[in-house]
C-alpha cells in the first residue's frame, strides 16, 4: 500500500461545487433554450450498442423486436442523436479541462484500503449495474435526474430519490471499497 | 466557500420567492413548422363537405361561423348565410384574430372556389391557430350539391337518395332553387369536423 | 423565443453542433469540479466529500429558476420542453439498480466519460460495464417489456401533484437545497477521510 496520506484528488484545484453549479445550471438552461430538452448521458450509450448492433449483427437487428422499434422511431439512424453529439463534447470538453488544471494521467483511482485490480473489477459491475438501470430509468443521474429536477417532473425526482437513496443504503456494505 | 453559499442564498431566496407569487404565463400559439404544416395539407384534414355545412347551418348550430375570405363587393352581392367577410388581404388584421384564433367556433373559410380560402386556411393554420376549415368546392360546388342537387337515378344505392333528399330540402331551406344539373360531380363527404381546444404543438421529445 | 430549434426554425444539423458544443461545455464544468474522480464522487455517501451534492443541486436551482423566469420574460415556451415520463415501477427500479452501480463503481455515465477522457482507467472500464449493461437491457427486452412500459403515469410535474404553483415548489425546493448545503458542511467536517484526520 502507497504511503501517500492525502488522496490525488486534494492534492488538485477544483471550481467551487457552487459556482461549478451555476455554471451547470446555466448550460443546462441553455439546452433547453436551444433544443427544448436537457442534458443526457446514458442514451448515447444506447445509441452507439443500436448502432453496433446494426452493424456487426444487422440479421439479428432486424429480427429483434427492440431494435425494429427503434429503428421505426429513430429514421435518421442511431448516431444522429442529440445526445450523442453532446456525448463527444463531454469527451473532448474533459479533455480540456483535465489539460489545463494538470490532471491527464493514466491511472487507476482506487482507495488505498483495496487493489486496483479489485477497482476495476467493481467498476466493471457498477457499469454494468447503472447501463441496465439507466435503461429501465430512461435516464441516469444527468439526464434523469438532474433534468428531470429542473423541469420539475416527478419523474425526475422519483429517478433522484432511487438512485442516492440506495446508494446511501448501500454504502456501509460498499464501505471498503472508498474509506 | 461560506461566503460564496450565502451570496448564493440572497440572490436565490428573494428570486425563488418572487416567482412562487409571479403570474402563469397563458401562451400564444406556436407556429408550426413547414413539415408539420405539410403533414396536415397531405392529410387534407382542413376539408369539410357542403353537406355537412347545410346540415349544420339547418340544425342552427351556434358554434358555426361562416368566414367568406372574398373581397367586400362579391360579400355583398351573395353570401352564405350567417358568413362574415374577412377579406384574405386583411386576414392577419388585429381586429379579426380574435375570430381566427380561439377554440370555442369552428369557422369554415370559403371563396368561389376553393383557392383563397385554402390560402387562408395556410396562414392560419401556420401561426398555430386551430378550428379553421375550407369548405371543399366553394361557393361553386355549393351551388352545384346543394342549390341545384342533381337527382340521381333509381337504380342508385339508398344513401345517394337520401343524400339526394337532404340536399333538396337544404336547398329550399337555404333559398334555392332545384334546377336540374348537367354533370355528375364525385360526391365526397368528410365527417363534422370536431370542435378541438387550442392546444400546444407538438413537444420536444427527448430523454436517454 | 426558444425553444429555438422550434420557433427560430434551427437546422438540425445546427441543432447537433451546439449539442456538441454544449456537451463540451457540461464536460469541462464536470471535470473542473472534480466529477472525473471517483473517489471525490463516492464522498457524497461517506460525508467526506459533498461536492456531488452542492453542484447538482445548485445546477438544478440554477436551471429550475432559469427555467421559470425565462418563460416569465416570454424568452422561452415551457409548454414545449421536454418533461420526462414518469413510469413508476420502472422508474424505480431503474433507480435502485443505478444506486448500486454508483456505489460500487463510482461513477454515473456523464461523470465517467469525464474521467475516461483524463486518463481514469477505472473510469474506462465502468464505461465499459455501462455497455454491457445496455446491451443487457436491448438483448433481455422481451423479459424487460412489461416492467419498462407498465404503470405509465404520464408526464406528471411534482409542483401539479401536489396542488402548488411551479413557481411556489421551486422555492421549497430552494429552501430545501440551501438547508441541505449547511448540513453538507457540516458534514464534512464531522466525517472526514481517515487518511487526512491526521
Amino acid at each position: 500500500m502507497s504511503e501517500s496520506s492525502v488522496p490525488e484528488f486534494r492534492k488538485t484545484r477544483y471550481f467551487n461545487p457552487y459556482v461549478g453549479g451555476v455554471a451547470l445550471g446555466i448550460v443546462l438552461l441553455l439546452a433547453f433554450y436551444i433544443s427544448g430538452r436537457g442534458l443526457g448521458a446514458s442514451g448515447a450509450i444506447k445509441s452507439t450498442i443500436v448502432a453496433g448492433i446494426d452493424k456487426i449483427a444487422p440479421k439479428h437487428a432486424e429480427s429483434t423486436a427492440f431494435y425494429t422499434e427503434y429503428a421505426e422511431s429513430h429514421p435518421n439512424g442511431p448516431m444522429k442523436n442529440w445526445l450523442v453529439f453532446e456525448m463527444l463534447g463531454v469527451l473532448i470538453g474533459g479533455f480540456i479541462s483535465g489539460a489545463i488544471h494538470g490532471r491527464l494521467k493514466l491511472q487507476v483511482e482506487h482507495s488505498p484500503k483495496i487493489t486496483s485490480k479489485k477497482r476495476i473489477l467493481f467498476a466493471l459491475l457498477g457499469g454494468i449495474l447503472f447501463g441496465l438501470g439507466s435503461q429501465l430509468g430512461r435516464g441516469c443521474t444527468s439526464g434523469s435526474a438532474l433534468t428531470g429536477m429542473a423541469v420539475l417532473s416527478v419523474g425526475g425526482f422519483v429517478s433522484m430519490m432511487f438512485i442516492f437513496g440506495t446508494a446511501y443504503a448501500l454504502a456501509y456494505f460498499a464501505r471498503k471499497l472508498w474509506i | 466557500m461560506k461566503n460564496i453559499r450565502i451570496l448564493l442564498a440572497t440572490v436565490y431566496v428573494p428570486v425563488a420567492l418572487v416567482l412562487a407569487f409571479a403570474p402563469v404565463k397563458t401562451n400564444k400559439p406556436a407556429n408550426l413548422t413547414p413539415q408539420q404544416l405539410l403533414e396536415e395539407v397531405n392529410s387534407s384534414v382542413q376539408f369539410v363537405s357542403p353537406d355537412a355545412v347545410a346540415d349544420r347551418i339547418i340544425q342552427q348550430d351556434p358554434f358555426l361561423q361562416l368566414i367568406d375570405v372574398r373581397t367586400p363587393e362579391e360579400f355583398e352581392k351573395f353570401s352564405l348565410p350567417g358568413a362574415i367577410n374577412i377579406p384574405l388581404s386583411q386576414l392577419f388584421a388585429e381586429e379579426y384574430q380574435g375570430i381566427l384564433n380561439q377554440s370555442d367556433y369552428t369557422n369554415i373559410f370559403y371563396s368561389n372556389g376553393t383557392i383563397f380560402s385554402s390560402e387562408a386556411w395556410v396562414l392560419t393554420r401556420m401561426k398555430g391557430y386551430e378550428n379553421n376549415y375550407v369548405l371543399m368546392g366553394g361557393l361553386n360546388y355549393w351551388a352545384e350539391t346543394i342549390m341545384n342537387p342533381e337527382k340521381p337515378a333509381d337504380t342508385n344505392p339508398n344513401e345517394e337518395v337520401a343524400k339526394y333528399n337532404f340536399r333538396k330540402g337544404a336547398s329550399q331551406a337555404l333559398g334555392g332553387g332545384a334546377m336540374e344539373s348537367a354533370d355528375q360531380g364525385s360526391i365526397l363527404s368528410a365527417p363534422k369536423p370536431p370542435i378541438k381546444k387550442t392546444d400546444k404543438k407538438k413537444r420536444v421529445a427527448g430523454g436517454c | 423565443m426558444g425553444p429555438l430549434i422550434i420557433y427560430e426554425n434551427i437546422s438540425p444539423d445546427t441543432n447537433f453542433f451546439l449539442a456538441f458544443l454544449i456537451g463540451i461545455a457540461f464536460g469541462f464544468i464536470l471535470e473542473a469540479s472534480g466529477f472525473s474522480s471517483s473517489r471525490k464522487l463516492a464522498g457524497q455517501f461517506y460525508g467526506y466529500d459533498t461536492t456531488v451534492l452542492k453542484v447538482f443541486f445548485t445546477a438544478a436551482i440554477t436551471a429550475g429558476i432559469g427555467l421559470l423566469l425565462f418563460g416569465l420574460f416570454g424568452w422561452l415556451d415551457l409548454d414545449l420542453i421536454y418533461i420526462n415520463p414518469f413510469y413508476k415501477w420502472s422508474t424505480i427500479i431503474g433507480g435502485i439498480l443505478m444506486g448500486a452501480g454508483f456505489i460500487l463503481g463510482g461513477f454515473c455515465p456523464g461523470t465517467s466519460f469525464t474521467g475516461a477522457a483524463i486518463g481514469k482507467i477505472d473510469a474506462m472500464v465502468f464505461v465499459g460495464g455501462l455497455f454491457i449493461g445496455v446491451l443487457l437491457f436491448t438483448e433481455g427486452y422481451p423479459l424487460l417489456e412489461k416492467l419498462y412500459m407498465g404503470s405509465y403515469k404520464g408526464t406528471p410535474k411534482v409542483s401539479s401533484a401536489m396542488g402548488i404553483s411551479d413557481g411556489l415548489f421551486l422555492f421549497g425546493l430552494v429552501i430545501v437545497a440551501f438547508g441541505m448545503f449547511w448540513v453538507a458542511e457540516w458534514a464534512e467536517k464531522r466525517f472526514p477521510l481517515k487518511e487526512e484526520s491526521k
